[in-house]
């Protein structure tokens, strides 16, 4: 793609996001929004193969919905209350259908299923894109609106359930990955009424983890499972790493990853809400269990194969590393500087 | 004037019904510029004659398009219409949940959502949508560069999704 253009997409996409962020007005977050979709389009499809066409064309007509859902559920707000705010979308039928556009924005499940399907049809940056900047704008949305209590407990559960029945039999990366984000949404989404400053903290750390991940499999030229297994040879260091940076995004203690998981339960129970907080603790197992079969193929075992022909040549990396080194540093050992952060951002 | 309002609701409704039951595609693009039309039609009854007179331009030259290359790309012998089985199916199907959402919402939604704009005439010096035009140009400027703006990022979109021959994929062959 021509540089120019690329910038004016990549402007766009900011613009998009940033738009959503200051608007207090529907209709200006409807725009920002529209702006958002219009501009990763192109960057979807830029490889010109009939599979990224195919993404970004699902795609476009999943969020050209979803968009006409938030845009028609502000106007029938505005004809029946007379507001426009983004806070005061106090009508119960608007204020559902928003939340189901808005769900329908971010994948959360049962309106998930075209995550899994567009992610794996686009190539790792454009995926990075996808799972982490394109999130933030509904999130914001999300953020500031009255939410309607059992609709939202109700999906925030389906989708950590799914996240990880969904991901337990695939052998593509994207797609894992796709569906650890339907996990991660769930959850953010879980705590999102009782404490909206840990659904923030929670968005955050999922970014940093599927930012170091994602860069990882670029860096790796891996896409499934297969070629993940024969890539150990390629960087010691990052084969060393990966299965922590997996384990942190499933949850385990030390990790980063815990920290999120851990104030989302205590938030839970505090809030009376202890059977939740069990369902939900138990479906990250099943989430868990692809993490490890990932890190399993990765870096516990030898791949079974004849060595001499399979090997992938050492090289050292073109690629620029900062932001995995920086990201997968984030994602392995921020846990101690949790209450910090807790602190600052509530 | 209310049965005016009637017929255009119903022709809206029916257009809708034309896209959504999956008929070859110039039926489905037909039935569109029905909807724009009805729409507008809709508007005018409402009291925003300004609007409704650029809604229609603006949609009857996007339409237009849409229709000659749709009945371009598609055009086939046989067309699927409301008398196949197939598209007649979905087609009542529609029907009996518009007529269901009908009866649910009969009391709230029937007269009192047909008042017009000009309703309130007598209280302002502009009819609604004029001032929502001199709104857009005064104080609501920056939204109007950002939407200049929009329309040229889409611009810019289009032209890069189609460009080239052997590299676009938008395209049956």
């Amino acid at each position: 793609m021509n540089p120019y253009i690329m910038s004016i997409f990549l402007l766009g996409l900011g613009l998009g996001t940033t738009i959503t962020f200051m608007s207090s007005h529907w209709l200006l977050a409807w725009m920002g929004l529209e702006i958002n979709t219009l501009a990763i389009i192109p960057l979807m499809a830029q490889h010109h193969h009939p599979r990224s066409v195919e993404a970004s064309t699902k795609y476009f007509l999943t969020q050209a919905t979803a968009a006409a859902m938030i845009l028609f559920a502000s106007s029938t707000n505005a004809w029946i209350t007379g507001q426009w705010d983004i806070n005061e979308l106090s009508h119960p039928m608007s204020s559902t259908i928003m939340m189901l556009g808005l769900a329908l924005k971010i994948g959360l499940a049962p309106l998930h299923t075209w995550l899994p399907e567009v992610l794996q049809g686009l190539d790792l940056t454009t995926g990075l894109i996808m799972s982490t900047w394109q999130k933030l704008a509904p999130f914001s949305l999300l953020m500031q609106m009255n939410l309607n209590n059992s609709v939202m407990i109700t999906m925030a559960i389906m989708s950590t359930m799914i996240g990880g029945w969904g991901g337990l039999n695939q052998t593509q990366l994207r797609k894992i990955l796709a569906y650890s984000s339907i996990a991660h949404i769930g959850w953010m989404i879980l705590v999102l009424q009782f404490s909206p400053s840990l659904t923030l903290i929670t968005l955050m750390i999922y970014i940093f983890m599927t930012l170091s991940i994602f860069c990882l499999f670029k860096m790796n030229k891996t896409t499934s499972i297969n070629s993940l297994a024969m890539s150990w040879s390629k960087s010691p260091t990052i084969t060393a790493l990966s299965p922590l940076i997996l384990l942190s995004l499933g949850g385990l203690p030390p990790l980063t990853g815990f920290g999120p998981k851990w104030m989302i339960l205590s938030e839970l129970t505090k809030q009376d809400l202890n059977m939740i907080a069990t369902i939900t603790a138990l479906s990250a197992l099943l989430s868990l269990y692809f993490y490890l079969r990932l890190s399993y193929a990765m870096t516990l075992t030898l791949s079974p194969n004849t060595t001499p022909i399979t090997n992938q040549w050492r090289f050292n990396t073109k690629q620029p590393t900062i932001h995995l080194s920086i990201s997968t540093m984030l994602s392995l050992m921020l846990l101690p500087l949790l209450p910090g952060i807790m602190t600052i951002i509530n | 004037m209310t049965y005016l309002m009637f017929l255009l609701l119903m022709g809206l409704i029916f257009g809708l019904i034309a896209v959504a039951s999956n008929p070859s595609p110039y039926f489905a693009a037909l039935g569109l510029v029905v909807v724009a039309g009805m729409g507008c039609g809709v508007m005018v009854s409402f009291g925003g004659p300004f609007l409704s007179l650029v809604l229609f331009l603006i949609y009857l030259g996007g339409m237009l398009v849409v229709f000659a290359y749709s009945a371009a790309l598609a055009a086939e012998p046989y067309p699927e219409s409301w008398g196949n089985w197939s598209v007649a199916v979905y087609g009542a199907l529609y029907l009996m949940g518009v007529i269901l959402v009908l009866f649910y919402f009969y009391g709230g939604w029937y007269e009192s959502s047909w008042v017009p704009v000009d309703e309130l005439s007598g209280l302002s010096m502009f009819r609604g949508d004029m001032s929502g035009v001199a709104l857009m140009y005064s104080s609501g400027g920056w939204v109007l560069v950002i939407s200049a703006w929009v329309l040229l990022l889409t611009l810019f979109v289009v032209l890069e999704l189609t460009r080239g021959l052997s590299r676009g994929t938008l395209r049956v062959v």
